[in-house]
């Protein structure tokens, strides 16, 4: 009998190769193997494991431990209920396309890894899922081949900064702990010596923050999340960016958990406030929607990385709630866009034009996700948000709310914008024969939005497992109710009723307009505008949405000016005259390197005094 | 019952390799035949010889019956062994890949095969001999091979490779000559084991001069900045499967003798120390000077020269984390590169610039060659689960048993570097439309194998090290353990000396 | 007397290889560089001999003559290495000029200076 963690890697990774063989011999035969492997691995992972479920083995001396904890748990779940919807919509949505075999391998390979990194009870299985899922992920963003240099090279630099940071933390934690498992490191970790704590720590962080695109190292995020398919988008900003927070709540929490880390913990509550406040920023003036999505992912991310930074037991619930619900809002929000792009063959904001009426699904999941990502009761984003506000009102971090309001309020600009520009508005001529996606693509942003809309109105269901997970990082007495929560202060809130009036409110403000305006509506085209005497050229963008935030940007743009991409660019371009420099002490000139050998050995002689202590 | 003796390694080649011409006499195709089985029962010795050898037993040969210190012997030890191994082996496979090589006439296939049979025996030579000349000797045949070896192709700028190669290396030859010849007149003998026990007796300032002549003169073979500027012109214009020569015998075979000459004959602190610098300045240089070439031959010679700096770093430790992490280098190296440079040969075979913008799209025209030459690339950044990402792994755990932090922390930025080059190969060769018609080369048959037997090896390596780790564990041992190769060459030497 | 030809031979034997050094470093025509290798290269034969040698001493053979004076004989291995250090550097020095006439094909140029195809 084979372990039934062993098995789910097994389905995983076969799944990864009979779906490139598969591919190889038909599309059609190809997808049936994606469908059947991907659901089949989710189902045994939601079923298969009746028992806690262990695998142990030793790999050149490692000690190697499999088994979910009850905190990892809730982000595999995420990742296997995820990736099946991403990839069912996929088969669709990647339809025609080149190499699919290759594309699939990957896809599976960067699940294997997802799922592969919460199971694994050690740093050395952890890293190497870690890196699987890295180099699979980046051979998918620049699987089309679009800045394949740009972007590509940018996403591995930063992931390689990253891992071999982690991996640095990884072997110093082996030297001062002499074991790999997480455990022993969490438990011998408060007799290291504080400066090799503090380096370990940090390396740990940097290493989990640059995958969920914190800044300064976010940079790689908007390209590579814009540029890779959207059904991997999907998962990539759904799950794959919540393994860098899944490392960052254990190390925050478990292991530097002595109180004598409380700067780095503000620091990077700050940096991921910073963020958000910033990628929102960026997100208003995309006119480009799957741009505008990774900024906003990058913001959203922001979001929870304060959550678990703060480290308060409301704090990191709130985190993980809004992890589980951003997966499920923003791998909707791809999912609808890759709908669009699929159908009218763009994304951007100002061509593409009211789809309402021909996507209307497509239009429902994206409102739904909206309101969840803007915070707007009834759905769960009000929530988390909540939660995240009172935390951080009750650790008295007063400043922090101010700038992660400010965000959260000028998230709802983008919200609208995407919203508006895509769907609403007139309906070009151009898109007159848009029809709904396909099936496939429909079925997993409806089944999305249908879970966002009952764990928003019934959290309970979510803070079930959450709890669970807080056991696991030492918060053993979390109040919980179905849809009862117990504030910092004690008392009861009952946010169900609260998402419940507003809800009502909202509705029936929204029957009230619609009945009142129901006469005035009328259907216009883009020319249907007044142009003051002028007689606009048929090529030219009439959009309104150009500039749509005209006046924010211009608010906003002294700090835009120095992006931290110019910055890196400068780096690199610095470090590239210097290379290039270097390069030419290999002259060319044969007796140059003989007189290398000549001045080498010269100065050897020179310096034995020093070399050898003579 | 297989006669195995260490003395067929230097014999058989070296036998081969002047009877050659005389078998092409008789049947033209011999020539390509009669090496390949040298090199068959080399290999085939190897595994059998391996097998039995323990740290405690290593095998020595005396030869013409002389007993050591006044004969030579050649010491098959768990570590030489493994190295020798390793070469014959890798002998093996790069024959297999090349003996049926098209581009040549008959005169320069014999020339090939002769040379490559000559630098085998003078690599494993370097390897096993357990006497200073005779290694001095040795380290000439693979010289003057490997010089010829990068001229061979008349077309391209082979014989200015080499001639720079011959200006470092006659440098480097006479640098050992001279230690050798100061050494000899402070110990009064040549055997290794024997120097290594009467080395108490040399004074401090001339033991540094001498071990300052070895240090430089084997740290060209072994491709130590600043000696290295033939590295780079060498593999690039010498036929492809000698580039891989090169990067698995004979860089391997440099710093195997400098580790020898470390570990061995003289116990300076500062050597370490110095060796430690170097590895670091070259593995610095080197990888940054990769990322900036344009020619992926070259490119790939500069990151042999940085896998070679982090070989050297990691026996700088001197402890036996840092020894088996480089010993597990050893061993990936030679394998990742010589897969790389094998792959590399096909991939610009019909390209006059061999330039890297040259491979837009060669991954769907040459799917199988591509796909090595990306698990190669894969294998040597360290990513997991490729064998590369183990030896990674342990030198930076042996590096942080040592408390030095810098370090692991410029490894890890250096291969931030490795990767970035790499990665911009391989989003050329899979990323990019096939800009204009350059044709394809197909390779053939007995080479595709060969291409696939070492990824094979890398992949199987990478998801169960635990194949090697014994191996390379008995080898670390058998190094740091000087005292018992004293004491099996010479019984007794040591009691009466000291 | 003695002492200046021990030290005469220490001297030609220091004086050549830097004369081989400065050859190999300075000169620009590829032969003059050969020259100055093989030069380098007799220095070091001529060192290593010179070890070897005592003054007055016999020839390594036991003789009946030798055997009383066994200590003043002459150490035989440093002999039987030259000769094949001499072997050796003629090998390289062929191997060299071979590449000279190869090079000298190539570029049509014997100067160093203007090969210089492989680069940076």
């Amino acid at each position: 009998m084979m372990n039934s963690l062993f098995l789910l890697l097994f389905i995983l990774f076969g799944s990864a190769i009979l779906s490139y063989i598969g591919h190889r011999i038909s599309e059609t035969l190809g997808n049936i193997i994606v469908v059947v492997g991907a659901f089949s691995a989710s189902i045994w992972f939601f079923v298969g494991f009746e028992t806690p479920a262990e695998f142990s083995y030793k790999i050149a001396d490692f000690d190697a431990l499999w088994s979910f904890s009850s905190y990892s748990w809730i982000f595999a779940a995420l990742v296997s209920i995820l990736s099946p919807l991403a990839l069912l919509y996929s088969t669709s949505y990647m339809k025609g396309k080149e190499r699919l075999g290759t594309f699939y391998f990957n896809f599976f390979l960067s699940i294997l890894g997802m799922i592969g990194i919460t199971m694994s009870q050690d740093f050395i299985s952890l890293f190497i899922f870690w890196e699987i899922m890295t180099w699979s992920s980046y051979l998918i963003v620049i699987y089309l081949g679009k800045d394949v240099e740009k972007v590509g090279i940018k996403y591995m630099i930063f992931s390689a900064i990253g891992a071999y940071a982690l991996l640095m933390g990884i072997v110093l934690i082996n030297r001062e702990v002499g074991s790999l498992l997480i455990e022993d490191a969490f438990a011998y970790f408060p007799q290291i010596q504080f400066s090799t704590q503090l380096l370990i720590g940090i390396l740990l962080l940097i290493g989990f923050s640059i995958k969920s695109a914190m800044m300064p190292l976010h940079v790689w995020a908007p390209g590579a999340y814009s540029n890779s398919p959207m059904s991997y988008t999907a998962v990539f900003s759904g799950a794959l960016s919540k393994m860098g927070i899944y490392g960052l709540g254990l190390v925050f929490i478990r292991l530097l958990s002595s109180g004598e880390f409380t700067l780095i913990n503000e620091i990077f509550a700050w940096a991921g406030a910073i963020t958000t406040l910033m990628a929102t920023f960026y997100a208003i003036i995309q006119d480009d929607a799957k741009k505008l999505l990774a900024y906003s992912s990058i913001g959203q991310l922001g979001y929870i990385i304060v959550g678990v930074a703060i480290g308060t037991e409301l704090s990191i619930m709130a985190a993980i709630y809004l992890a589980i619900l951003h997966a499920a809002f923003k791998g909707n929000l791809f999912m609808a866009i890759g709908a669009v792009e699929k159908q009218t063959g763009s994304t951007d904001m100002t061509l593409v034009t009211g789809l309402i009426r021909k996507m209307p699904l497509t239009f429902f999941s994206t409102l739904v996700s909206i309101i969840a990502l803007a915070a707007v009761p009834p759905l769960g984003g009000f929530v988390g948000k909540w939660m995240l506000y009172q935390s951080l009102l009750a650790s008295e971090h007063f400043f922090l709310i101010i700038v992660i309001f400010t965000a959260s309020t000028a998230a709802f600009l983008y919200s609208f914008k995407i919203l508006y520009s895509l769907f609403l508005g007139q309906e070009e001529p151009e898109f007159k024969n848009i029809k709904e996606a396909p099936l496939p693509m429909l079925i997993p942003m409806i089944l999305l939005s249908l879970f966002l809309i009952v764990t928003g109105t019934f959290p309970g269901i979510l803070f079930e497992p959450i709890a669970n997970g807080m056991k696991y990082l030492g918060f053993n007495d979390v109040n919980w109710n179905m849809s009862l929560l117990v504030n910092a202060w004690g008392d009861e809130v009952n946010l169900q009723h609260v998402s419940m009036y507003i809800g009502t409110i909202f509705i029936v403000a929204f029957i009230f307009i619609s009945l009142k305006n129901r006469k005035r509506t009328r259907y216009v085209t883009t020319k249907d505008i007044s142009t003051s005497g002028e007689i606009p050229l048929p090529h030219e963008n009439l959009s309104f949405k150009l500039n749509f935030y005209k006046p924010f940007e211009r608010a906003i743009s002294p700090v835009m000016k120095k992006t931290m991409d110019s910055i890196y660019d400068e780096i690199g371009n610095g470090l590239n005259a210097l290379f290039q420099f270097i390069r030419y002490i290999y002259s060319g000139n044969g007796q140059g390197y003989a007189l290398y050998v000549i001045i080498f050995f010269v100065l050897l002689l020179l310096l034995k005094n020093q070399i050898f202590g003579l | 019952m297989v006669i195995a003796d260490p003395i067929y390694y230097i014999v058989l080649p070296l036998l081969t390799a002047f009877l050659l011409p005389l078998f092409g006499k008789l049947y033209k195709p011999l020539i390509g035949i009669i090496p390949g089985f040298v090199f068959l029962f080399l290999a085939y010795m190897s595994v059998i010889l391996m097998i039995d050898i323990r740290p405690d037993n290593p095998i020595i040969t005396k030869i013409a019956g002389w007993t050591p210190p006044f004969g030579i012997n050649l010491v098959f030890s768990s570590f030489s062994g493994f190295i020798a191994s390793l070469i014959s082996i890798m002998g093996f496979l790069i024959w297999a890949y090349s003996y049926k090589f098209k581009k040549v006439g008959f005169d320069d296939s014999l020339k090939y095969f002769i040379l490559l049979l000559l630098v085998v025996t003078g690599s494993i030579g370097i390897v096993l001999t357990g006497d200073i000349f005779n290694l001095f000797v040795f380290l000439e045949i693979t010289g003057i091979s490997a010089y010829a070896l990068t001229a061979l192709y008349r077309g391209r700028d082979g014989a200015e490779a080499a001639f720079k190669f011959l200006l470092i290396g006659a440098f480097a030859s006479s640098m050992i000559l001279l230690a050798i010849i100061l050494l000899y007149t402070q110990v009064g003998t040549l055997n290794m084991a024997e120097i290594s026990v009467r080395m108490h007796e040399v004074d401090l300032k001339i033991k540094v001069l001498i071990f300052i002549l070895f240090f430089v003169g084997f740290g060209i073979e072994a491709e130590m900045f600043p000696l290295n500027g033939w590295v780079p012109d060498a593999y690039s214009q010498a036929p492809g499967p000698i580039a891989a020569v090169f990067a698995g015998m004979v860089a391997k075979a440099g710093i195997y003798a400098l580790v020898r000459i470390i570990y061995l004959m003289f116990d300076l602190e500062g050597a370490f120390h110095l060796l430690l610098i170097m590895g670091v300045i070259t593995m610095i240089i080197a990888e940054v000077v990769a990322l900036r070439q344009e020619a992926l031959r070259r490119m790939l010679a500069y990151s042999s020269i940085g896998q070679m700096g982090l070989i050297m770093i990691a026996f700088s430790f001197n402890t036996e984390q840092g020894v088996f992490a480089a010993i597990f280098l050893m061993f990936n190296h030679a394998i990742i590169k010589s897969l790389l440079f094998l792959t590399t040969s096909f991939l610009v075979y019909n390209t006059k610039t061999k330039l890297i913008s040259d491979l837009d799209g060669f991954g769907k025209k040459m799917p199988l060659v591509s796909l090595l030459f990306g698990l190669g690339a894969f294998a040597i950044v360290g990513l997991p689960p490729f064998s590369g990402f183990w030896s990674k792994l342990y030198v930076l755990i042996a590096a942080a048993n040592q408390h030095m932090e810098v370090i692991i922390a410029l490894i890890l930025s250096v291969s931030v570097v490795e990767i970035i080059y790499y990665f911009k190969v391989i989003s050329r060769l899979y990323f990019r439309k096939a800009s204009e018609e350059i044709p394809i080369q197909k390779p053939s048959l007995n080479s595709s194998i060969v291409m696939i037997v070492l990824g094979l090896i890398i992949i199987s390596v990478g998801v169960y090290p635990d194949l090697i780790t014994g191996l390379i564990e008995n080898a670390t041992t058998s190094l740091l353990n000087k005292d018992l190769y004293i004491e099996k060459i010479l019984p007794g030497l040591a009691e009466i000396i000291n | 007397m003695q002492d200046f030809l021990t030290y005469g031979i220490y001297g030609t034997a220091i004086f050549l290889m830097l004369l081989g050094v400065y050859a190999v470093l300075v000169k620009r025509n590829l032969i003059k560089i050969v020259i100055g290798l093989s030069i380098l290269d007799s220095g070091l034969h001529l060192l290593f001999v010179a070890i070897g040698f005592i003054s007055g001493g016999t020839a390594p053979i036991f003789s009946p003559m030798a055997i009383e004076s066994a200590n003043k004989m002459v150490d035989p291995v440093p002999q039987a290495l030259v000769l094949t250090a001499i072997v050796i550097g003629f090998g390289v020095t062929a191997v060299a000029l071979a590449l000279v006439i190869r090079l000298y094909r190539h570029h049509n140029t014997i100067n160093i200076d203007e090969i210089k195809n492989l680069k940076w």
